[in-house]
Order: C-alpha cells, then sequence, then structure tokens
C-alpha cells in the first residue's frame, strides 16, 4: 500500500464513508487511489472552501466527522474559512492537504504554502507527516482527536512522495476516545440548586457536540428550570417546553435577557459565555452565582468567575443530577410563573401580517416555513438578519436541526453546509435559508447541488443589501451607510435556471404559503426567491459592548430615537 | 504618567514539556501570544522525544487562563508554574 491508499484503508477501518474534495497537483496520488477505492464516496464541491463548510454541515447534521480534501497551495489556503469556522464552533472535522513534495518544502516551490504555519490557531492539531510509515498511526490518533473530549478540526498535511511512497500494512485498532477527567461534585451542584429562588438553565453548543441531547431533554424536563439557549443551543429544549424562554444575547428576547438579568443563579451547560450572549460581562446575571458544566477545562473561569465547576463528559453529569432531581423536585413555581409572565409580553411576538397584498417581512415567512415545514426539517442558515430572525422565530425540536455559524459568523456558510447536511441523510428535508449577500458568497455550489442532484430547497431573502450591517449602520453610525447596497444582484431565479434548477419568485404576503408548499412538495433541488423590504430591521438589539440591559426595540423607539439612547 | 509610575506588568515563570514535533515551539508561541502574554525570556531543551522549554512571559491576564490553553495542546504533556517566581511577581 502507498500513502494515499493508507488514507482510505483508515477512512474505511474508521466508518468514513462520505468526503468532500477538490483535486490538484500534490493530492493528486489520493484522487488517483480514490479511482479504485469501494466504499468512500467523494463529494466533488466547487470550491474548497465549499468542500470544507460542505464537511462541517455534514458533521454538524449527523454528529459524525466531517472530513474535507485539498491540494496544496491555494487548495489549502481556500479551506482555512471553513475550518476557522469548525474550530470556532467545535466542529469533529479531519483536513486532508497534499504538499510539495518533502525535497522542494521550503523552496518556495510552486504551490507551496507553510500550511502548518498559517494554520496553527485554527486547528485542535496538525501534523506535517514525514513518511508513509507514520500514516496509519497519524490517521487513527486525528480521527480520534478530532471527536474526542471538545471536538475540533484536525489537519494533515502530507507531502507528495509521501502520499506516493509504500508502507507496509499493519494492524491498527481503533482507539477509543481518551477519557477526560470528571470531577462530579453532583451534590454540591444540587444543594445550591435547592437553596436558590430564581435558578436558571443556560444551554449551549456543547449539548449537542456531546451527543448529550437526551440527557439534556431528561434533566431539562425533571428540573422544570426556565431555560435560555445561546444561538448553537437553540433546539436543546425541544419546541414544546413550557419553561423555555428562547435565545439570549444581542437578538435574544427580552424574556431571556430579564431572567437571566433577574436569576439568582445560572446552571450554564456546554455553553463558553460568548460576548454575542452575554454583552457587557459586568452587568451579566449581577445577582447570580454561577455553576459551570463543560468538556473543557480552559472554558471554566474564562471569563466568568464560577462557584462550582463540573468539568467532564455531560452525559454522565446530566444522569446523575436528574437522578436527584427525580427524587426531590425544585421548589420554583413563583419564579416559573413570573418567567412565564415574561416569556408571554417578552418573547418574540413578531405578529404576522395578514394583509394579503403587504410586502413579506422576515419574521413573518419564518414563522409560516416554521409552521409548514416538517418537524425534522433541517434549516441551515447563512450570517445577517435572515440568520437572527431563523434564530428567533423558528421553532427547533432539536439542535442538530439548526446549522448555524456561530463563533465565525461566516457568511457563505448556509449552502454548502446545507449540501453536508443533505449527504449525511439524503432523505431528510433541507432547507438553506440565506440572504442575497451570504448566497452569493458561495453560488457556485449550485452546481454541486445540481451534480448529485440533491433535493435540498434554498430560500434567498433578498433584502437587496447587507442588511445587518445597514442596521447597524442605521442605529449606531448616524444611518450613514457604507458599501452596503447590492441592488444590482443577479436574477436569482434567472441564476438558479442556469444551473438546471427550477426557482420560484414571491414578494407579497399572500404568496407566503404557496411559495414554501411549492418548493417542499417538488421532487429536486429548488430555488425560492423572496424579496423583502430592504429596511427591515432585526429587532431587538443590544449595541455591541453594551449591557443586555440596553436592548433596543422597534416598538418603544424610532431609529432617530435609538440613535440618540446610544450616542 | 511617566515611566516610574506606570505600574509593572506582571511576570511569570513557566516550564512547559511537549513532544518534539513539526511547528512545535510555533503552535506553543502562538498560543501565548493570542492570550495576551509576551515572551521576555525563552530558554529550550531537547530530552529525547520530549522538549523542555523554560518561559519567562509578562501580561496582565490570568496566568491560569493561558496555562490551561496550553495544557489543550495534544502535544503539551506539562505545564508547571513557578509559585516562586510568582510569589516575587506579586510582590514586586
Amino acid at each position: 500500500m502507498n500513502g494515499a491508499q493508507h488514507i482510505l484503508d483508515a477512512f474505511h477501518r474508521h466508518g468514513i464513508s462520505t468526503v468532500f474534495g477538490y483535486p490538484g497537483g500534490c493530492i493528486m496520488p489520493l484522487y488517483d487511489a480514490l479511482v479504485d477505492d469501494v466504499g468512500t464516496e467523494h463529494v466533488l464541491c466547487r470550491h474548497e472552501q465549499g468542500c470544507a463548510l460542505a464537511a462541517d454541515g455534514y458533521a454538524r447534521a449527523s454528529g459524525q466527522l466531517g472530513v474535507c480534501i485539498a491540494t496544496s497551495g491555494p487548495g489549502a489556503t481556500n479551506l482555512i474559512t471553513g475550518v476557522a469556522n469548525a474550530h470556532r464552533d467545535s466542529i469533529p472535522m479531519l483536513v486532508i492537504t497534499g504538499q510539495v513534495p518533502s525535497g522542494l518544502i521550503g523552496t518556495d516551490a510552486f504551490q507551496e504554502t507553510d500550511v502548518l504555519g498559517m494554520t496553527l490557531g485554527i486547528v485542535k492539531h496538525s501534523y506535517l507527516v514525514d513518511s508513509a510509515d507514520q500514516l496509519p498511526a497519524i490517521m487513527d490518533e486525528a480521527i480520534d482527536l478530532a471527536q474526542s473530549g471538545r471536538p475540533g478540526p484536525v489537519w494533515i498535511d502530507i507531502p507528495k512522495d509521501v502520499l506516493l511512497a509504500s508502507a507496509p500494512v499493519r494492524s491498527c485498532e481503533p482507539q477509543t476516545a481518551s477519557a477526560t477527567s470528571t470531577n462530579t461534585d453532583i451534590s454540591d451542584a444540587m444543594a445550591m440548586l435547592r437553596s436558590a429562588r430564581k435558578p436558571l438553565l443556560y444551554s449551549g453548543g456543547g449539548v449537542s457536540l456531546a451527543h448529550a441531547e437526551d440527557n439534556f431533554r431528561a434533566f431539562a424536563e425533571a428540573s422544570t428550570l426556565p431555560g435560555v439557549v445561546t444561538l448553537k443551543g437553540i433546539g436543546n429544549s425541544g419546541k414544546h417546553s413550557a419553561h423555555h424562554l428562547g435565545m439570549l444575547g444581542m437578538h435574544g428576547s427580552r424574556a431571556a435577557n430579564r431572567a437571566v438579568d433577574e436569576c439568582d443563579l445560572l446552571l450554564v451547560i456546554g455553553a463558553r459565555l460568548d460576548d454575542r450572549a452575554t454583552g457587557k460581562l459586568d452587568t451579566f446575571a449581577p445577582n447570580a452565582r454561577t455553576i459551570h458544566i463543560d468538556a473543557d477545562a480552559a472554558e471554566i473561569n474564562k471569563l466568568r468567575s464560577v462557584d462550582l465547576a463540573l468539568q467532564g463528559d455531560l452525559n454522565g453529569i446530566l444522569k446523575a443530577m436528574t437522578a436527584e432531581l427525580e427524587a426531590a423536585h425544585l421548589a420554583i413555581s413563583d419564579w416559573q410563573t413570573q418567567c412565564r409572565t415574561w416569556n408571554t409580553t417578552g418573547g418574540f411576538s413578531a405578529a404576522d401580517n395578514e394583509e394579503p397584498l403587504a410586502p413579506i417581512t422576515g419574521p413573518a415567512f419564518v414563522r409560516q416555513l416554521s409552521r409548514i415545514a416538517p418537524d425534522d426539517t433541517v434549516i441551515a442558515c447563512d450570517v445577517g438578519q435572515h440568520q437572527m430572525w431563523v434564530a428567533q422565530h423558528y421553532q427547533f425540536d432539536h439542535p442538530r436541526h439548526h446549522l448555524s455559524s456561530g463563533g465565525l459568523g461566516t457568511m457563505g456558510f448556509g449552502l454548502p453546509a446545507a449540501i453536508g447536511a443533505q449527504f449525511a441523510d439524503r432523505r431528510s428535508t433541507v432547507i438553506n435559508v440565506a440572504g442575497d449577500g451570504s448566497f452569493m458568497m458561495n453560488a457556485q455550489e449550485l452546481a454541486t447541488v445540481r451534480r448529485y442532484n440533491l433535493p435540498l430547497k434554498m430560500i434567498i431573502l433578498d433584502n437587496q443589501c447587507l442588511g445587518m450591517v445597514r442596521q447597524q449602520q442605521e442605529l449606531f453610525y448616524n444611518n450613514r451607510e457604507s458599501q452596503i447596497d447590492l441592488s444590482d444582484n443577479p436574477d436569482f431565479v434567472a441564476m438558479a435556471r442556469a444551473f438546471d434548477i427550477p426557482a420560484l419568485h414571491i414578494e407579497r404576503t399572500d404568496q407566503i404559503r404557496r411559495g414554501i408548499e411549492t418548493i417542499l412538495a417538488y421532487d429536486g433541488p429548488m430555488l425560492l426567491h423572496v424579496a423583502i423590504a430592504r429596511e427591515e430591521n432585526v429587532w431587538p438589539i443590544v449595541k455591541p459592548g453594551a449591557s443586555n440591559r440596553e436592548m433596543i426595540d422597534e416598538t418603544k423607539r424610532t431609529a432617530k430615537q435609538n440613535r440618540e439612547q446610544v450616542a | 504618567m511617566n515611566a516610574e509610575n506606570q505600574p509593572s506588568t506582571p511576570s511569570y515563570t513557566i516550564t512547559c514539556r511537549m513532544s518534539q514535533e513539526a511547528a512545535a515551539l510555533e503552535r506553543l508561541c502562538q498560543v501565548v501570544r493570542i492570550r495576551g502574554f509576551k515572551i521576555a525570556r525563552m530558554a529550550v531543551e531537547s530530552a529525547g522525544e520530549h522538549l523542555d522549554i523554560a518561559l519567562t512571559l509578562e501580561g496582565t491576564r490570568p496566568i491560569a487562563m493561558l496555562q490551561a490553553q496550553l495544557l489543550k495542546l495534544h502535544t503539551v504533556a506539562e505545564v508547571v508554574l513557578d509559585q516562586g517566581a510568582l510569589a516575587r511577581s506579586l510582590r514586586a
């Protein structure tokens, strides 16, 4: 076996059946080996960034390892945004790149870049392989490392001569995930929980990363704690939880931010207290003691000193706490009633616009989509206003149904991520909800959708501008619009049709239901172009760096008043 | 404010043991930099398959945060803070 064949052998041994890649000079030995391979489906995207983001979407939707492959130089550099995206959101990913032959490294050879050096800050670990003999062990270690503890991308850079060199076949046992230390001082946590009068559950993406969705749901139900979620925690509590207050933070609900402000105990599970969620840290949950449960020891006390930390596997910790709660329930009925009242008056309550001929609003469209689409629909968002409208108004029943670029905020994430999600389950309903700016960043992947005849649906909420930037310029930069105009967008319907993908345009409220039902009923890929008002904003909003108490809401202030408040 | 009145930046000494690998030192230094510390002094010794690295660092952020981040590196086996040096730094 040569080095390239050893890579495919590792895929087989570890059950990796789908990879996303793009060939080129130094990775050609691996593509040559793929010709004779049985068992690995290689998905050819149209840009390496599309490969990395598709692998990311595959991993998010399936809970399994995402794999992407590219050549040296520009192939590797084009992967970087997608790998950084996975790193920021702790997505398990294996990245394989070809490198110039060993003897040419450091000579400024054609398509040579220092991949290892360039990517140190965006990987969990990385390797430059010296010899083919090392490859089987490195593959095993990398695959294990990417998925164990706090997951993340692991990058293997392989010189072309190593891919071509022969190496003996050796028996490799798949490694089990390395154990993380667990300091589960459950009794202390339970004592704090029981002594609190206003305890609040604050959960994030760490729940699904730990495959702890079921144990979290059981804990939330047993505790009956009012709960808030981060962007990546959306879906943790399901769509029917009586105690769920929605997303907190910059575009969170008033109810969620109010509950955080008032609570006397914050139970943080699988979240890292990101600035978009906490706002100004000094004023975040000012009256609360904090219990932090996380797989990553480095997240404990990173941004907020906690009173108790439980570090380790969320499943074991949540099971133990659930057992305690089932034996003796919490007595917090007054606090629950208070939170329910806040949720009634300060939840995401944008009214549906019932006027048939009225222009479509983003929130109204998303609420209709949420009602019509099947419960197990996977929504892959891009980044911007539409992303927040989905986070606020779509009712998700599971965190793996909501794919959103949280940490990096990568415009162009949605379409390739949706492609990855569709490969994770060919039968599921997958919808990319995009803005017009984001969609154009990876629009070339329409060709991938067509090539594989993926049944995914694409919805573009088109306000002919970079809406989130425009909104912040309006509110925080004296309405001085700068470089946000996209009124010269292409005809998206014609563009989709150029890729042999049918498309539909709607612009009035009475067309929403028919538009959504049409694309969902179509047996194949379809694009829905939705014209929405340019001036529409995402409400509420907290000015970046401000306290979450200082939420600005359109129902109470005009834009001019908002400017005066924040000036 | 003149230089004499400026509070001195806290200084720490840590020793770190990590595997010999491509870009080992770059990996370590990258974490030190991005987490808010400057390297004032650095000494490296090769010990078989390991590197032993002694670092004198300056920074205003909690050193425990940097320790935790360094320990997350796959090839870092140990990070030890010189408590004597820490105490001297805090008294200064």
